[in-house]
């Protein structure tokens, strides 16, 4: 399944739509449903906030990958950002110490099984895999 | 659908998905909040940075008055998330079912 978003946080609310068809169609477990809502979101709000500088929609593609899912990420006509490369962040600081900011991608990178940057001809494309390590017995 | 409302016995219920379309108006309402404050996440279905950013934001302020947030009723897979980003380390967690 694949669809367009508009670059707007209100559009979560769709893409938690799109990703409930997706996990009712390949019958996936729902224990996954967190970590692939964490990762599309957070993916999805860095493009939005960061490449500001095209008004393209942002595409969302979900594919079955094994016993879980595939989930990838384009953003047209920006500049290059590779996610996986964020910095690190101290989750053993202190709480003077810490911020808000840079746990998304930091999170993400902790919970998804594998996680891919591919930037061609001015598109971003992010593609992450959740996946179980074995079948319903 | 989020909502966070103020209970009769003083504890804040926050329910729903906290995510970065809803953390402005988690921040609004934890924004009016003074002394300690107790926040029962027992409905709280999902929680993204955005969300964590509006509680860590709360609890240095609150913490900077002396008080500070107590989660409470938190479930298996928000706790992950606290857990993961460290969060178990600056909070006093109740976890569901204690």
């Amino acid at each position: 399944m694949q669809q367009k978003f508009k670059r707007n946080f209100d559009e979560l609310k769709n893409i938690v739509t799109m990703t409930e068809s997706v996990f009712c169609e390949l019958g996936l477990q729902p224990e996954l449903r967190n970590v692939v809502d964490l990762a599309t979101e957070e993916l999805f709000v860095n493009m939005v906030t960061y490449n500001t500088e095209t008004k393209e929609d942002i595409l969302i593609e979900m594919l079955p990958h094994a016993f879980g899912l595939e989930v990838r990420l384009t953003d047209y006509d920006v500049e290059r950002f590779d996610p996986t490369s964020a910095g690190s962040v101290n989750v053993d600081a202190p709480l003077d110490e810490r911020t808000p900011g840079g746990l998304g991608l930091y999170l993400v990178i902790k919970m998804v099984d594998s996680i891919h940057y591919e930037y061609r001809n001015r598109q971003s494309k992010i593609t992450f895999i959740v996946d179980r390590k074995q079948p319903d017995v | 659908m989020f909502e966070i409302v103020l209970q009769d016995d003083g504890i804040v219920a926050v329910e729903g998905r906290l995510d970065a379309a809803q953390a402005v108006k988690a921040q609004t309402f934890l924004d009016q909040v003074e002394g300690q404050c107790v926040l029962d996440l027992g409905k709280l279905e999902y929680v993204s940075s955005a969300g964590l950013g509006v509680l860590l934001k709360t609890h240095k302020r609150l913490m900077g008055a002396g008080s500070g947030i107590k989660l409470i009723n938190v479930s298996n897979h928000i706790h992950d998330i606290f857990r993961y980003s460290g969060f178990d380390k600056l909070f006093e967690i109740v976890p569901a079912g204690h």
